[in-house]
């Protein structure tokens, strides 16, 4: 338990009068990778977004680095150093891409330090640094999502599905750059993919109506086939 | 921003390029078109510092305050106390000269305007962000108390400006027209504050939060960055800017309870003509709406039209409205 | 805030109501006996004088049922559909033009000039909503009180400068039947705009509680998930904002018969102003919201508008700081009471219920 860099427990998120979250407990370990299983609509997003105080939880505690930052505003939950990646590639479309990076700079000089490290990763962004965000091919948003969570010292990343609707080469080069980043920090990845999603990550937590059902390694769960046909849907 | 749309640009030119062709059209000599230009560059230049801070917090905080006019109103009313004889603050022992007690006005104006904005969005909206509806309805009712505390210190009667100083009696002559010095002073004035305040939107890092928060709030959160205390800078900023577009308009216009409605209700059809939350768009839209007013003011005299140069910026807004529903570079929806 | 159907008699469901009703039916007569004075108001040779207590606490809960009216309309719209309107007082105003324009400019005879005049306000107020509407609904929601804004204003300037109708004085109507005319025979006219003004209230109730309404309230509280829905909802918002005018229009209507006189000000900011803050301070989105608002404000205006207050030696008239402290009212209420009269009570209500 003590070498989790996140634990939630039992959160409970409401948005509105809904009850979206209905007790989820996940568990990230330091410097790996864990990945949230589940069908459209189970609570994923929400999951991160609890985490990240944008849809904060009426219940339950969210300890990072064992302490409860559960009703903290989001800027503050991010200053401890955690990242967010969010769905649907939220880049700023105004912004160039250089701004898109500069703006997540946490200390002067954070994107200077990190540079040749992003830009060794994604390679297309130097290129297109002062393009604006807007006028990128959907591959290039996604790494300019990810690279941007990279900039500051971040010590979790919460990357919400990165490969939706890419092409499989980018996929695959995004994904070799997610592992790589688990060797600085720690990652709580959302993928719909399960493939993918089994070759990269060490462990896993399935979200099912707001609750998380299942939890464990991803070899095990690669080697039962019954329990991702229940959850997944897929063999 | 950066893909401005060519139809929108069509647009501009026709309309501001119409405004000078009738001007000219209208005017008999050299000497008097440069009189409605100026005039309308004079009356563009104030619009715009309402203008400004109401799209700028629009994008940003999605408040349309309506209490914008009011924050010029109470500029003009501090400028005109503070410069004149008596009232609640007399500096004529302090500062005899009237022409540094002037500038000295202004500042203190824009400073009370900055005061009271801080404490409008710090006590007042700050509760509200979560009922965005509710944040319109306060600064409607903001706007009415503030109008109504200036009836209670300052009377119901208009104040005309009567001090005389340096640059505002100061005239220079041009194609056989004397021309104000004074107007010259806050088009100029106006055009270094537009380029100051797109250097900052564009270079600054403040600029590049407020441009993404415009965007997308929530990621400018995620990234650890605390949007509330940009909201309070902006928001004050933009009151002090409202306020010191009163201060400088004072000694044209005087000080009265109705000019600050006169005001908000032409910056806001600037705002929504050059599309909200578009910083270019609300440059422009400004002296595109202060050049109509002044064509129509030209326009108006000696005719039964009397309402025209009032009615103006809204029959233009209707205009472009009907020809780009979101404003020339809005993105509306 | 769903609303549960019970299955009571009409009668049992309505009783507050119909209590109310027969008060007002009755309160002519009340305060008449109350104050030995006559609801028909003093004869003097074969005319009635309009005069005595009776007559004047008429002219005060008409003045109600005007504003109620409006207030109610202006709740259809903010309250139960979510869209904001700056210019409301546009439908106001704009009746009363069409009105006193149809009586005083046209060559029609009266009873035929009253029926035109009124249908053509109302259609034309209709017409109005529908037209902003069209224009503005799409966008986001500002926009539309914006550009109500931006048309109340505009008709206001132009008609403060009309020569026609006599620019900032305005003109009087001086053609109205006397069952009709408020100086001739208040007590017809206190019957004529209670009748309205519950019929008002019965349309809205009905309103709200049918499907159509139902929508209505989807799109205030969230538009995209209604849309998602599948309902057309620029439909159901242009709907609620027409039918909202013409029911400002009908309050317009009774503005020009009660004050026989026609004038730019119907336009002013405030008749808008006071049916947002009367919504507001009796309860958003409640059917019974406005009508305690346009009373309680209305009555406390009436009450200390010719009032003074002492502070120690200062003397302060308090119908020169009574727009200050309907200001001050109105942030309060936005801040601190957000529910309004209404809503306030029922959270009270419901938690003293948790409590048992
Ligand atoms: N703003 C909202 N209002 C109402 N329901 C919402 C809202 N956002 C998400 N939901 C609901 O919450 C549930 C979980 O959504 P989400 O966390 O986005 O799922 P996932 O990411 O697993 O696909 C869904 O059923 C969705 O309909
Ligand atoms: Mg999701």
């Amino acid at each position: 338990m003590t070498d989790s860099i996140l634990e939630v427990r039992d959160i409970h998120t409401f948005i509105g009068q809904f009850h979206i979250l209905e007790g989820v407990s996940v568990s990230v370990p330091v410097g790996s990778i864990t990945v949230l299983l589940g069908r459209n609509g189970a609570g994923k997003t929400t999951t991160l977004r609890s985490i990240m105080g944008l849809t904060p939880p009426a219940r339950g505690q969210i300890l990072f680095d064992g302490k409860n930052i559960a009703g903290k505003h989001p800027h503050a939950i991010a200053q401890l150093g955690i990242g967010y990646v969010p769905e649907h590639r939220a880049i700023f479309r105004e912004l160039t891409v250089h701004e898109n990076l500069r703006i997540a700079e946490r200390k002067r000089g954070d994107l200077a330090r990190k540079a040749d490290f992003i830009f060794e990763l994604f390679p297309d962004l130097k290129r297109l640094i002062d393009l604006p965000g807007g006028n990128l091919s959907g591959g290039q948003q996604q790494m300019l999502a990810v690279a941007r969570a990279l900039v500051p010292d971040n010590r979790l990343l919460l990357i919400d599905e990165p490969s939706e609707g890419l092409a499989p080469v980018i996929i695959e080069q995004l994904m070799a750059a997610i592992s790589r980043l688990a060797e600085s920090s720690s990652v709580l990845l959302v993928e719909q993919n399960f493939r993918v999603a089994s070759r990269l990550a060490q462990q896993y937590v399935i979200i099912e109506e707001g609750q998380s059902p299942a939890a464990g390694k991803i070899d095990a769960l690669v080697q039962d086939a019954a329990l991702v046909q229940r959850y997944l849907g897929v063999a | 921003m950066a893909r401005t749309n060519r139809s929108s640009l069509i647009a501009i030119l026709v309309i501001i390029g119409g405004l000078i062709a009738v001007a000219f059209v209208n005017s008999n000599s050299l000497g008097n078109f440069g009189i409605t230009l100026l005039s309308g560059l004079f009356q563009g230049m104030l619009l715009f510092l309402v203008a400004s801070g109401l799209s700028i917090v629009f994008g940003l905080m999605d408040v349309l305050n309506f209490a914008q006019g009011a924050y010029f109103m109470v500029g003009a009313y501090v400028a005109y106390d503070a410069q004149h004889a008596g009232g609640l603050i007399d500096l004529t022992q302090a500062i005899p000269d009237p022409n540094l007690r002037f500038p000295v006005a202004v500042i203190l104006a824009v400073i009370v305007g900055a005061l009271l904005g801080v404490i409008l969005e710090r006590g007042l909206l700050r509760p509200l962000y979560a009922r965005p509806v509710f944040q319109l309805v306060l600064t409607f009712g903001v706007a009415l108390v503030m109008a109504e505390i200036i009836k209670f210190i300052w009377t119901t009667t208009p104040y005309s400006w009567t001090e005389v100083f340096g640059v505002r009696e100061s005239f220079f002559e041009l194609f056989g027209q004397r021309f104000s010095t004074y107007r010259l002073f806050v088009v100029g004035m106006g055009i270094v504050l537009i380029i100051l305040i797109a250097l900052l939107l564009r270079r600054s890092r403040i600029g590049i939060i407020i441009r993404a928060g415009v965007e997308d709030r929530e990621m400018v959160q995620s990234l650890g960055i605390n949007v509330q205390t940009v909201f309070t800078l902006v928001f004050t900023l933009g009151c002090a800017i409202a306020a010191l577009g009163g201060a400088v308009a004072a000694p044209f216009l005087g000080a009265s309870t109705t000019i600050g409605d006169i005001f908000l209700l032409q910056a806001i059809a600037v705002v929504v003509l050059g599309g909200m939350g578009s910083y270019e768009g609300t440059a422009i839209g400004s002296v595109m709406v202060g050049l109509a007013v002044a064509v129509a003011q030209d326009a108006a005299i000696g005719t039964s039209f009397a309402a025209l140069p009032s009615i103006t910026p809204m029959l233009l807004l209707i205009l472009v409205l009907l020809l780009r529903p979101s404003g020339l570079f809005g993105n509306a929806r | 805030m769903a609303v549960t159907p019970r299955k009571t008699g009409w009668l049992q469901g309505n009783g507050w109501l119909l209590v109310l009703l027969a008060l007002l039916i009755l309160f002519p007569f009340i305060v008449g006996a109350l104050t030995d004075s006559s609801p028909y108001g003093v004869a003097r040779g074969d005319r009635m004088i309009m005069r005595g207590e009776s007559v004047r606490w008429q002219s005060v809960l008409i003045e109600v049922y005007i504003l109620a009216i409006l207030t109610m309309s202006y709740n259809l719209l903010f309250g139960f559909t979510g869209v904001i309107s700056f210019g409301h007082a546009l439908f106001f105003g704009t009746a009363s033009y069409l009105f006193g324009l149809a009586l005083e400019f046209t060559e029609m005879d009266t009873g035929l000039a009253i029926v035109v005049g009124a249908v053509a306000a109302i259609v034309v107020c209709g017409l109005l909503g529908l037209l902003i509407g069209l224009v503005t609904l799409r966008l986001k929601g500002v926009y539309f009180a914006i550009f109500t804004l931006a048309v109340a204003e505009m008709f206001f300037i132009f008609l403060g400068r009309w020569q026609l109708t006599r620019a900032e004085d305005g003109f009087a109507i001086t053609d109205l039947p006397a069952w009709l005319d408020p100086t001739q025979s208040r007590l017809s006219f206190y019957y004529l705009a209670l009748v309205l003004a519950v019929l008002t209230f019965l349309f809205i109730r009905r309103l709200v509680n049918s499907p159509t309404g139902a929508v209505f309230q989807a799109i205030r509280e969230n538009e995209d998930r209604a849309q998602s829905l599948g309902y057309n909802t620029l439909n159901y918002k242009l709907f609620s904002i027409v039918i909202a005018g013409m029911l400002a229009g009908v309050a317009g209507l009774l503005q020009v018969m009660l004050n026989k006189k026609v004038g730019p000000e119907l336009l002013s900011v405030g008749y808008t102003v006071d049916p947002l803050l009367m919504t507001i301070i009796g309860g958003v989105g409640t059917l019974g919201g406005p009508i305690i608002g346009a009373a309680g404000l209305h009555l406390l205006d009436v009450f200390f508008r010719d009032r003074e207050l002492v502070l120690g030696s200062m003397t302060i008239d308090i119908a020169n700081i009574w727009a200050l402290l309907l200001g001050v009212i109105f942030i309060l209420a936005v801040i601190v009471f957000p529910y309004g009269v209404i809503g306030t009570w029922r959270r009270w209500q419901a938690r003293a219920l948790r409590k048992r």
